[in-house]
């Protein structure tokens, strides 16, 4: 019979399960690798103490997420609070390249990037295949909600695309409507 | 049971609808529509955050070893260090080359962080930034550093053969504005020495042209409000700010016979399609993490679109030295062109217009009148 993990031991595992997922997750809201990465330790090392305590171990997947979240927004209020134009800290993470012949992928990024915190905060998640008991768990809405929430999301994303798209043909009729020469 | 909403479908498409809407589903083909076309929005969006599948081998070796130890005291971040508790800063000037001597100001800025300093790129950046403003220390200060320029700063060197340079700087933080640089080329030959004294007034410059010495000496005002170390100061402060404010910084923790230190890179400072009138197209500065201080310091870009780039490398660094008289004195040498002339708060204006007069006192003897 295998003796119990200690919490380190779990921890570790879970580490090794979840630690990408919640890396990405970071990657994705704070775009910023040093911080994700920040975000990451703090995370596993909350859950250390978490495990140490005797918490559950329920639902550990929604758990980290929404320590994961905690910690992204004090780390986006410390931004904040060291660089009043973190504005430019947008797009500054490379995400990777990919087929992307037409420009439709890139177009969405920045439709992403349009959205309100919490739309994002939401596609995120699920693009992270979090179930909806994880994501209300992360985000501290209810699960009943979930499923509407993320919905209004996706097509206020859909609408910040089309904005995008349509913002790109005026700007691409514009010499010709106006005669350069 | 009448269409789905959009919440119902968007759970469909999320693999947690129940039961009554998937039956719906199969007999609805407007409703297979819609929930066709937003799973194929999902996976565009799934796409479009695709992130790597894998954790950043460092970050996966520090977080195992972390939960390995089982260490839970300051469990927020990454790099524990510890704050320093000296204070001391200073703004310095290599002689001529004013873009690359601005980047040594902030290496003789020692930071007035309290507390843990267990710091990010970025606040490594911002502290950087805000210590530069930060008051000088006492006592007098030696450092030795080398210099490689290209483009903009080298052309202002009196010899630009190469572009590589070591400079050796005195600063007395007792007496503010006295202060020695001098300028050595690839060989160990002199190129340029600068000193100031603001108690005698006097600013002595040497620089070597096609092999020929000249030493200018000149009288400065008891008031140059701002100095060109502080100038440069200012300079550099934009610059790490400019770093800053990419919010790219890519950290990473280096162990060296010295002790450990953090290399911060920001590939693409400025935004490409900048067209500022001063533009960092990439900087990296190397600190030493027991104190903060930069020992290495490289930054490409374009000042008025000139292309250039300065990099510089601590080699030495005494707080406190004990020096001669002598040592803020630049040496007399016997085959020098030595001109007198008023000086101002610019240094190399100084130089061209004593230049100037003395090609015109000159001329008018030859001419006889």
């Amino acid at each position: 019979m295998n003796a119990p993990l200690t919490p380190a031991q779990a921890a570790q595992e879970l580490f090794r399960q979840h630690g990408a997922a919640v890396y990405r997750f970071a990657v994705a809201l704070l775009r910023h690798h040093q911080d994700a990465e920040d975000v990451v330790q703090e995370t596993f090392l909350k859950l250390l103490r978490h495990l140490g305590a005797g918490g559950s171990t329920e639902n550990i997947r929604g758990w980290l997420f929404t320590v994961a979240a905690h910690a992204l927004r004090d780390r986006q209020r410390r931004r904040v609070r060291w660089m009043p134009w973190s504005e430019h800290h947008e797009g500054i993470v490379g995400p990777p390249q990919l087929r992307d012949e037409d420009g439709r992928v890139s177009k969405l990024r920045d439709a992403l990037q349009r959205l309100q915190a919490r739309d994002r905060l939401l596609l995120v998640l699920r693009s992270q295949d979090l179930s909806y008991r994880d994501i209300a768990a992360a985000t501290g809405i209810r699960v009943t909600s979930v499923g509407r929430l993320l919905a209004r999301a996706v097509e206020r994303c859909e609408r910040a695309y089309a904005a995008g798209v349509e913002t790109d043909k005026s700007r691409a009729i514009k010499p010709e409507r106006h005669g350069i020469l | 049971m009448n269409c789905l909403n959009d919440a119902q479908i968007q759970a469909v498409a999320d693999g947690e609808a129940g039961d009554a809407v998937r039956v719906h589903l199969v007999s609805c083909t407007r409703c297979q529509l819609r929930l066709q076309e937003r799973e194929t929005v999902m996976q565009t969006i799934r796409e479009a955050m695709s992130l790597p599948a894998e954790l950043p081998r460092d970050l996966n070796l520090r977080v195992e070893r972390a939960l390995a130890d089982g260490s839970t005291a300051g469990a927020t971040r990454l790099r524990e260090t510890r704050g320093p508790r000296w204070s001391w800063q200073r703004s310095i000037w290599s002689a001529g080359a004013v873009a690359a001597a601005t980047l040594v100001a902030v290496v003789l800025v020692a930071p007035l962080v309290k507390g843990p300093a267990t710091v990010s790129a970025a606040e490594i950046l911002a502290r950087s930034a805000t210590l530069l403003a930060a008051q000088a220390s006492t006592g007098v200060e030696v450092l030795e550093y080398e210099l490689a320029l290209d483009g903009v700063p080298r052309e202002m060197m009196p010899d630009h053969a190469d572009g590589v340079y070591r400079v050796k700087q005195i600063i007395d933080h007792d007496a503010n504005g006295r202060y020695l640089v001098a300028t050595h080329g690839p060989g160990g030959q002199l190129l340029s020495s600068v000193a100031q004294d603001p108690t005698t007034r006097r600013r002595v410059v040497a620089i070597l042209v096609d092999d020929q010495p000249y030493r200018f000496d000149f009288d400065v005002p008891a008031s140059v409000t701002l100095s060109l170390p502080e100038m440069e100061r200012l300079h550099m402060q934009a610059s790490v700010m400019m770093m800053q404010a990419s919010g790219d910084q890519q950290l990473h923790v280096i162990d060296t016979p010295n002790g450990r230190q953090y290399r911060i890179q920001v590939p693409q400072v400025s935004a490409q399609t900048s067209t500022a009138m001063w533009d960092l197209t990439s900087a990296e500065v190397v600190v030493d993490a027991s104190d903060y201080h930069i020992v290495e310091f490289a930054v490409k870009g374009a000042f008025l679109k000139q292309p250039y780039s300065v990099s510089y490398r601590l080699i030495s660094r005494t707080l406190g030295a004990r020096l001669t008289a002598d040592a803020f004195e630049v040496p007399r040498d016997p085959r020098a062109i030595e001109i007198e002339g008023e000086g101002s708060a610019i240094p190399a204006r100084d130089l061209l217009v004593a230049s100037l007069r003395e090609y015109a006192r000159l001329k008018t003897q030859r001419e006889g009148r």
